[in-house]
């Protein structure tokens, strides 16, 4: 069968459109024209290559280390809480109408993709209207009950205006199930989120970029994720030119929600995506890396039961498969 | 007193005396303005191999820069006790984290587009892990809050926050720095 590259044109069509996303995303002066790239001296381009590659890595490391952190907060705080969907606010009671005022927002929260602002007053969520004394513990109420991937309708207040607004909940990270003695037991850094897998794994160079209408135009598509660079050692049997348009039935929206629904899964899990390739649209299974890089392979994801029916159970991982 | 413990104090007085608010090198606009320049110059010297290596060294030297301003605002915050894990510990007595200071990176944030044009699926991973992190954390205040937790537990996890704002400030420089020098 003949092979889909992404040549240089390729490169540059992904670029423009870079360029444009830039230009409608951050107000201000316009980006300059795309140039040509210039070939620069393969030495400097290596050493430039492995720069990024360093900061990158000090990313993740400063990302893992903070989450590990926070962790360990959360469960002091709330030991063995099963997790549940999350919206990403912070509320308060509004004063001088009925309603939770939004005290703070997650910055790249559900909320905050929704368009929720600091001060908005949410007055009614899925259609019920918050009355009473304590509408903010009416909506954290509500929220128990919501699953993930869920779409919450909210009416909200804003200078002095209704609005209507759908936020997606999203599952909230999983929390380690044991944090004593792990330097002892010769855990390295350990993953304590989801997404381990793909800051250690083969998935971790993988590129993405979202279709828009000009590059999907090419691509015979008006929706899913480009994949600009496949997975090293053919992981997930993607190729560079494909168009990404499910993930077992979810359909990324954006480079960062296919990031987060392959996050969800784990190390060996099977998946079936739905892809483009070369105009025709496939089925492919595929299986997750069991590469896990510096995570031991005795670790495990268990479910922990509910402590009420009303809420659901969650993944922990848990130490060797002796304390299973 | 010994004089070099004397220093020490008089050391961690001034870092303690600097402003909540340590300015990131630059603003997405700044790094635009910077980028355009750059291509700019790269136009009218096409095709040259003096401007490829130079543009090169241009953006290894941005990297190396960033780097080290990056290093250096992990530096004093860290002597400002904002990235101390002892921090983490549910003591009462600890420093409440400046609200100016996660304003501001926050501010930062929403300035930014939502993801790169292309995105590298590894330091996506990273922030999307702290995204949800962050939400986590805010979900959580607001129940504990709202069920008057105490004040140590609350105050445990404004700092968590913070921390972790902080952390999304980095990893999101580093992912803007990277996509910038492709």
């Amino acid at each position: 069968m003949k092979k889909f590259y992404l040549t240089p044109s390729w490169h540059m069509l992904i670029a423009s459109s870079a360029a444009a996303c830039v230009a409608v995303a951050a107000p201000g002066p316009p980006p300059a024209a795309v140039l040509p790239e210039v070939r620069a001296d393969g030495d400097l381009d290596a050493q430039l290559d492995a720069a990024r590659k360093r900061l990158e890595e000090a990313a993740h490391e400063v990302a893992q280390l903070s989450s590990q952190l926070s962790g360990s907060v959360i469960q002091q705080v709330m030991p063995f809480e099963p997790g549940h969907a999350i919206i990403g606010v912070q509320l308060e009671p509004a004063t001088g109408t009925a309603g939770a005022r939004v005290r703070e927002v997650s910055p790249g929260g559900p909320a905050a993709e929704a368009g929720i602002h600091v001060g908005d007053v949410i007055v009614a969520v899925n259609g019920t209207e918050l009355k009473g004394r304590e509408p903010a513990r009416q909506v954290v109420r509500i929220m128990r009950d919501v699953q993930p991937d869920a779409t919450v309708q909210l009416r909200v207040l804003r200078d002095g205006k209704t609005r209507e607004l759908s936020v997606t909940a999203r599952p909230g990270p999983a929390v380690l199930a044991s944090v004593h003695g792990l330097s002892d037991l010769g855990f390295g850094p350990f993953p304590e989120w989801h997404g381990a897998l793909m800051l250690h794994g083969p998935l971790m160079d993988m590129e993405l970029a979202t279709l828009t209408p000009r590059l999907g135009s090419y691509f015979g598509s008006d929706q899913g994720v480009l994949v600009v660079r496949a997975p090293a050692d053919g992981a997930l049997k993607l190729e560079d030119g494909d168009v990404i348009l499910a993930i077992d039935g979810r359909q990324p929206t954006s480079g960062s929600h296919a990031t987060r629904i392959l996050s969800s899964y784990q190390p060996g899990e099977k998946l079936t995506l739905r892809i483009i390739r070369q105009h025709k649209t496939l089925e492919v299974d595929a299986t997750l890396p069991e590469s896990m890089g510096r995570i031991r392979k005795d670790m495990m994801w268990r479910e922990v039961a509910p402590r009420e029916r009303t809420e659901p159970a969650r993944r922990v991982l848990i130490l060797g498969r002796d304390e299973a | 007193m010994h004089p070099d413990l004397d220093q020490q104090r008089s050391l961690a007085r001034r870092l303690r005396e600097l402003p909540d608010e340590a300015a990131q090198p630059y603003g997405w606009r700044e790094f635009q303005r910077r980028s355009g320049a750059r291509r700019r110059a790269g136009q009218g010297l096409a095709g040259g191999r003096a401007l490829a290596t130079a543009s090169v060294l241009a953006t290894a030297s941005v990297l190396a820069t960033a780097s080290v301003l990056a290093l250096g605002i992990i530096a004093v915050w860290t002597r400002l006790g904002g990235w101390s894990p002892h921090s983490a510990r549910l003591t009462p007595q600890a420093a409440q984290p400046p609200a100016g200071r996660t304003a501001a990176m926050e501010h930062w944030l929403a300035s930014l587009p939502s993801e790169p044009a292309v995105v590298h699926v590894g330091t996506r991973a990273a922030v999307t892990g702290l995204e949800d992190r962050i939400a986590q954390v805010d979900d959580l205040l607001s129940a504990e809050r709202l069920d008057e937790a105490h004040p140590a537990r609350l105050l445990a996890l404004q700092q968590a926050r913070t921390r972790l704002v902080g952390a999304l400030v980095q990893v999101r420089y580093a992912e803007t720095l990277a996509d910038e020098s492709r």
